[in-house]
């Protein structure tokens, strides 16, 4: 059999083998999963903490420029690479740095990169996860510096995963993009002694400012 | 590059004799000893040696504490377990109509879709298109279903460097072996071991033993091969039908460079990966994650749905799926073990089961060991691999971990039955059982049988042939306190407290 009737070869076992009858097991009626978040904002506070992730929030944009230049303050010399957004726009311009600044616009993160900020598609607080995805500066901007910041709003808050799923499909956010990611934590390893490394190929620091209002 | 692993796909001696010969694909098939040998052969080396023992305690024992306390973060595990079996037998029992939702889904996302029904299309069209492209470095993220193909392999042979990326897999890659585990690759190696590895083979001879510099070194090594390739290879944990995207977990981060930086993505996977729905993975990212690390959550759920899009700033021109069969499509005939297609692979089996704890990983020979590698692997690779279906002793703790409730340990029975009925067994071992039989139908026969073996045993004890060739005990007595004799049959004690009136 050729490669080009694989397809076709596959399809048909397939449906040969699944002639076989197989009695399904009577459907058994369960409870909840999963605790349901009662406050979603006290819950991603517990558990940003739980995955590490330096959480601060803000209460108006004045509070989050300055938690944003702070923290681009305490990095190592070098460039920053920016999701070009109006929103990141303003607040770098407001705020002052002594760096270069590259914008998403101008391509892909460098590798030299000493932090990376972008927005996100939503957090989501079960899990204590950003929900990003290539409309939020692209695919390495996540994940190719030491330190990546993300600013978010506290009305992009979901209570669940199975919300941000289902909105994600819903408002046609995976269509829309070749990628999005579900980040929950700095980049890590334990495969070595089960110990726990950050910043294994990705951030070591993943800080997000989460504006209340 | 000189480092990258001939022979690892398998981790057999023999085998890797046989790939650094040269020696063609047939060749790795006749090693001297058969597989069944083989595994005879290491596991009586593993499980005696101390150290490998001590390493595997401890990292099981911590995994024990981190699965129970991410079980505990559910309201209902069982119903997460529960949940996930119904939706993978929706995937699988449909599984035609979904592999096609998804290739057309794919398509219309500007992604390409082979079907490849063996390893060698599989590896085929990778190479062909890796030649195409004239990739010289080629960066892999943990994937199986490419350790099943020995892909690695095949890349080599057209001239690719192939770096695998994952850190547990770039200690295995570095030392020419196989991975120990699906999860956890170089869980057999305590910190000195991979420090003096890194230190030989990055001639860097200051190195500590501290994990976080290790974890260090190998960065810096593998940031300069991410940054080169010029194709990335990952697998996939999820296929979703539905949106047309896969579904890949990781916690390093190295996934997510794979399918970033390379010109071309190709993703290689199993057919039975599928699920129906985006929302699917609500559930099944949490019981992935607890079931093989005990984490809540995987640190990156990515999802990627095709080549890079008009107006995004980076990522892949062109992103390929293959999707493997490979003996796959035959378990979906057979109605007992169809479910062992719901596997998602998460390892916990493998962690429970008290055989894979003494015997190790690579005693196993195949890319899938554990009670699920003793499952499958007879059943994808045939009658060279039927011995790992008894090895187990149907403890059934395989079954009870199971996040997708598959019947491990009777799946295991069921093979056995299979290859004993396709007239597998041994005439000693037919021979055996018919005697066996016999006895069993008929008490005066077991009673001589009894007798006689009580008698033989005192003779071989006292002529001191224990654990000798003549010691019908041997394979228990050659390496333990001898079977103790005693001195009454059962049925005779029996009678005799009758007689007492007790």
């Amino acid at each position: 059999m050729g490669v080009k009737g694989s397809r076709e070869l596959i399809l048909q076992r397939i449906r040969d083998g699944l002639r076989v009858a197989v009695a399904a097991p009577p459907r058994t009626e369960s409870g909840p999963i999963f605790e349901h978040v009662v406050n979603p904002l006290e819950r991603f506070q517990i558990e940003c903490k739980a995955n590490l992730i330096a959480l601060t929030l803000s209460h108006d944009a004045n509070e989050s420029r300055a938690q944003l230049k702070a923290e681009l303050d305490s990095l190592a010399e070098g460039e920053i690479h920016v999701q070009d957004s109006p929103v990141l726009r303003s607040m770098i311009e407001a705020i002052q740095i002594n760096r270069p600044v590259k914008w998403s616009s101008q391509g892909a993160p460098a590798e030299a990169s000493q932090a990376t900020v972008s927005l996100a598609e939503a957090l989501v607080a079960q899990t204590g996860s950003i929900f990003v995805s290539a409309a939020c500066g692209g695919r390495g901007i996540s994940v190719v510096a030491p330190c990546h910041i993300v600013f978010a709003t506290v009305g992009q808050l979901v209570p669940d995963l199975e919300t941000a799923l289902r909105n994600a499909t819903a408002q046609g956010m995976v269509r829309k993009n070749s990628f999005a990611c579900m980040i929950s934590g700095s980049s890590r390893t334990a495969d070595i002694e089960k110990i726990l490394v950050q910043g294994a190929h990705g951030p070591r620091r993943l800080a997000v400012i989460l504006q209340q209002s | 590059m000189s480092n990258s692993g001939q022979g690892r796909a398998t981790p057999t001696a023999e085998n890797v004799r046989a790939h650094d010969d040269g020696k063609s694909a047939q060749a790795q098939k006749r090693p001297e000893r058969s597989a069944a040998q083989q595994f005879f052969h290491d596991a009586a080396i593993k499980s005696a040696d101390l150290v490998h023992r001590e390493i595997i305690r401890k990292n099981m024992d911590s995994y024990f504490v981190a699965h129970d306390r991410g079980r505990s973060r559910f309201a209902d595990w069982e119903a997460a377990r529960q949940r996930c079996h119904e939706i993978k037998r929706e995937a699988v029992n449909n599984l035609d109509k979904y592999l096609l939702q998804f290739e057309q889904n794919v398509i219309a996302n500007g992604g390409k879709v082979f079907w490849a029904a063996t390893s060698e299309e599989a590896c085929q069209y990778v190479t062909e298109l890796a030649v195409r492209h004239k990739v010289k470095t080629v960066v892999k993220s943990k994937s199986m279903v490419t350790e099943e193909i020995h892909l690695g392999l095949a890349l080599e042979k057209v001239g690719c460097d192939v770096w695998e990326t994952d850190l547990g897999e770039y200690i295995v890659q570095l030392r020419n072996e196989g991975p120990y585990h699906i999860v956890t690759p170089a869980m057999h190696l305590n910190r000195q071991q991979i420090a003096e590895l890194f230190r030989d083979k990055f001639s860097e001879p200051n190195l500590t033993e501290e994990p976080e510099e290790l974890v260090a070194a190998a960065r810096r090594k593998l940031r300069k091969a991410f940054f080169a390739a010029e194709m990335g290879i990952s697998g996939a944990n999820f296929l979703i039908a539905d949106s047309g995207v896969i579904a890949i977990s990781t916690n390093e981060g190295n996934g997510r460079l794979t399918t970033s930086l390379p010109k071309i993505h190709v993703a290689v996977t199993g057919i039975e990966k599928i699920l129906p729905r985006l929302e699917d993975l609500a559930t099944f990212w949490p019981v992935l994650a607890t079931s093989g690390t005990g984490q809540p959550i995987t640190t990156y759920g990515t999802l990627i749905g095709g080549p890079k899009r008009e107006g995004e700033v980076d990522g892949p021109d062109e992103f390929h799926v293959v999707l493997v069969d490979n003996g796959r499509s035959n378990l979906l005939a057979h109605k007992e073990e169809r479910e062992v297609l719901h596997c998602i692979r998460c390892g916990a089996c493998l962690n429970i089961c008290p055989v894979y704890r003494h015997v190790g990983g690579h005693t196993y020979g195949t890319p899938y060991p554990g009670p699920i590698g003793s499952v499958l692997v007879p059943r994808l690779e045939g009658k060279e691999f039927e011995h790992l279906s008894y090895a187990s002793s149907l403890c059934g703790a395989c079954t009870s971990v199971c996040p997708v409730k598959i019947d491990l340990h009777h799946h295991l029975l069921h093979n056995r039955r299979d290859f004993t009925e396709k007239g597998s067994a041994s005439a000693r071992e037919r021979l055996q059982f018919r005697l066996w039989r016999m006895a069993m139908q008929s008490p005066r026969i077991f009673a001589l049988g009894g007798w006689l073996t009580r008698r033989a045993l005192k003779m071989i004890y006292g002529f001191g042939l224990t654990g000798t060739i003549a010691d019908p005990m041997r394979a228990w007595n050659k390496g333990r306190e001898r079977v103790p004799l005693p001195q009454k049959s059962f049925r005779e004690q029996w009678k005799k407290e009758l007689k007492n009136g007790r």
